[in-house]
């Protein structure tokens, strides 16, 4: 019964759902054309052998997959892409929220700070990581010269994809920021001033009002940072030089995809690197979906 | 609130994917402002040195007083410019007018993505093969069709630093010198605290590097007829064990610290006294305070066993699309380019050493070094190694080569690993 109402409709209900869908008609086709195209494509190429410039394709089946599992390479990636995320969010995340509650209180120069915090953003990625690739770098570089120390950050394996997220952290933590003051200034004042009145201190009150009501932002920003760290390629391919010893312990998937497809000419093995990306991706983000019923409060 | 998830979940999925759609479509826009410009009839050409910027800019200029045609000029760097170009083929919208290398050539003529110039040559007045070597355009010909007028062409030489061998006491390099000489000399301007090294020769430097090594000493790279590697050549083995060598005793700064630096950067700031370069440096070379007073350069060392001194030659291409818009005009921009006059002018600016025979004089006098040594080099020429799919071999080639820098493998494991390697990928490209 109500079904059948609702399929009807009025007439203003009809026009209400015309009208919607022809405004996000514009969204909708750029996301159609730009991303689910591609993406289809991009899983079908995954079972071709690609001929050159896209032509002459053979279907090789699982192929491509068989080769990209057994390829120590492809794994040693996936490690270094984890480790490079296991780094950059949390850390990304938790300074971003402590100086988003400094510079959320009154004080004096607050813009100054939060502008200063969000340049980094603003900075072209490729400048960015010119930049610090001079700073880390082992002989001449600021760091080492004004420590008196010398620690190859770069191209030393061991610690080089540590050096790339702290890049990572450094030129994100302005945008997590100004999404966290956002979310801050949604809470109402007097649960602080409640709590105040409780005898609350400022650390209990961050742990018990913050962080609850900051969650659903907290859960958004984690989310889009997981899935964009994997995807971590710009740092790398600027930082990392090809000759660097410390490359087959820093290149992530996105690297590899892009040594694959676009170097060696490889499309239907890059494929299949990104493919296998986007899995990973899917699994960690419905975990984190799942998750979310624990600690996230919609209000 | 169920709704809410949902979308959520699209939401994060579609940007996970954004990504994979860059599989796809590639950076096919980059090049579509190409197209804009050849509806304007003005050609777009493109080049990925941009130490050769100004001297490809005057000539580029002299071409359109002379016809009235524009240009216009871009220059993307070397790993960049295969991705634009590859993205540009498959888009079908490549620059009007573009360098081609030996590395790549094949692929790009097997597919019809060159202008076929056979018959333009057989009829153009100014360009007449016999003038340029004939390795050059083997480079460019695919079943006996020419695709590319030869640009120029380079060999090797050695690069030292006068003021380091002055405090150091030792004679300059010379002609005479072999490679144990190298070795010898490298050892006394090696300083302890290393703060200055003899020699750099880094892991991905092969055709100015260790190929010539290698040749000197009667080893090859790859067979002739393109089947086989000949990394595990005993004598190619021999020749790269000079190089372990070098990096046992210490003469070559760290692989970390040349790959942060570059070979090049360490030569221009005097931390390295002897560097093997291309004649295709001098630009570089000559633009810097610091090398063009203190540096000078000499002919390669011999082999002292085989008494050769060959050099790793090669030379790149101007070639044109095939489907591009003005391929008349373009055709008629290659053909100038091809020239006697514009490949002197291009030799006297000291471009680089010019493909037209006879021509290269002209570029010795072009910068106050000793230049001649990279003419007598053209005495004993092999070809840069190639194949159809150079790129994939030689970029894994130097990634094993690190394993012999770090200290992890002999080069005799590395040669051997290397062949295997190559083998399987020229096994690969013959089916």
């Amino acid at each position: 019964m109500d079904k059948k109402r609702k399929l009807a409709g009025t007439s203003r209900e009809r026009s209400e759902f015309l009208w919607g869908w022809l405004f996000i008609l514009p969204t909708m086709a750029g996301l159609i054309i730009l991303n689910l195209i591609p993406i289809f494509q991009t899983i079908y190429q995954s079972f071709f052998k690609t001929g050159d410039f896209g032509r002459g394709n053979i279907f090789v089946g699982l192929d491509n997959y068989v080769k990209v599992f057994g390829n120590k390479e492809v794994w040693q990636a996936l490690i270094n892409t984890l480790k490079y995320a296991i780094v950059e969010v949390p850390f990304s995340i938790a300074i971003a929220l402590v100086l988003a509650v400094l510079l959320n209180r009154k004080m004096r120069g607050r813009s100054v700070y939060r502008t200063i915090i969000f340049l980094p953003m603003v900075a072209a990625p490729a400048a960015v990581a010119m930049v610090w690739r001079w700073l880390f770098n082992s002989d001449f570089g600021l760091i080492n010269n004004l420590f008196h120390i010398h620690v190859k950050w770069i191209s030393d394996p061991k610690i080089a994809v540590f050096s790339i997220a702290v890049i990572g952290v450094w030129s994100i933590l302005g945008y997590n920021m100004v999404l966290f003051l956002s979310g801050l200034q949604e809470i109402p004042h007097d649960y602080y001033e409640a709590a105040e009145i409780d005898g609350a201190t400022g650390v209990k009150s961050f742990f018990y009002i913050t962080v609850p009501l900051l969650s659903p932002t907290i859960f958004f920003v984690l989310v889009t940072r997981v899935i964009s760290s994997l995807q971590v390629f710009d740092l790398i391919y600027m930082v990392i030089d090809k000759t660097n010893p410390a490359l087959e312990k820093t290149q992530s998937l996105v690297y590899l995809f892009y040594k694959y497809a676009f170097i060696n000419k490889n499309m239907g093995y890059g494929a299949t690197i990104v493919v296998l990306l986007l899995v990973l991706t899917m699994i960690l983000t419905v975990f984190q979906m799942i998750g979310q019923k624990k600690w996230v409060f919609y209000n | 609130m169920k709704f809410k998830k949902a979308l959520a979940m699209v939401l994060a999925g579609a940007m996970a994917l954004s990504l994979a759609a860059c599989g796809g479509n590639g950076s096919s826009e980059s090049t579509d402002d190409n197209q804009a410009k050849a509806d304007s009839g003005e050609l777009s050409v493109s080049i990925w040195d941009s130490y050769q910027e100004p001297g490809i800019k005057e000539i580029l200029a002299d071409f359109t007083e002379k016809t009235g045609i524009k240009t216009k000029l871009t220059v993307v760097k070397w790993d960049e410019y295969w991705t634009m170009l590859e993205a540009g083929a498959q888009g079908g919208s490549l620059p009007d007018v573009f360098w081609m290398h030996s590395n790549e050539s094949e692929r790009y003529m097997s597919n019809g993505m060159l202008l076929d110039l056979t018959d333009k040559i057989a009829e153009s007045d100014t360009i007449d093969p016999e003038n340029y070597p004939e390795d050059i355009w083997g480079l460019y010909t695919y079943e006996d069709k020419y695709y590319a007028v030869p640009k120029d062409v380079d060999t090797i030489a050695l690069w030292y630093n006068k003021t380091l061998f002055d405090e150091a006491g030792l004679a300059y390099p010379t002609a005479d010198w072999t490679w144990d000489d190298v070795t010898e000399a490298a050892k006394k301007l090696t300083k302890e605290d290393g703060s200055q090294y003899g020699l750099a020769m880094r892991n991905d430097n092969n055709q100015e590097g260790y190929y010539n090594m290698v040749f000197d000493n009667g080893g090859y790279i790859i067979s002739d007829d393109k089947t086989k590697s000949g990394w595990d050549d005993p004598k190619t083995i021999e020749a790269m064990e000079t190089l372990e060598g070098w990096i046992q005793d210490g003469l070559m700064p760290s692989l970390e610290t040349m790959s942060e630096n570059s070979v090049d950067v360490l030569f221009q700031s005097g931390k390295v006294a002897m560097v093997c370069q291309g004649s295709w440096m001098l630009p570089a070379y000559k633009s810097n305070e610091y090398t063009s007073e203190n540096c000078d350069v000499v002919e390669l060392p011999k082999n002292a066993t085989t008494g050769r001194r060959a050099s790793v030659y090669n030379g790149l291409g101007w070639a044109a699309s095939a489907n591009g818009k003005n391929t008349e005009n373009a055709w008629k921009l290659i053909e100038y380019l091809g020239s006697k006059e514009a490949q002197e002018k291009q030799a006297e600016l000291g471009v680089t050493m010019s493909a037209y025979k006879g021509t290269s004089d002209a570029w010795t006098k072009s910068a106050d070094f000793n230049l001649q040594a990279y003419l007598n080099m053209m005495d004993d020429m092999e070809i840069r190694p190639y194949s159809r799919s150079t790129v994939t071999w030689e970029n894994e080639d130097s990634e094993l080569l690190k394993s012999v820098y770090t200290g992890e493998k002999s080069m005799a494991d590395a040669c051997k690993e290397m062949a295997a390697q190559m083998n399987d990928k020229l096994e690969e490209e013959a089916q």
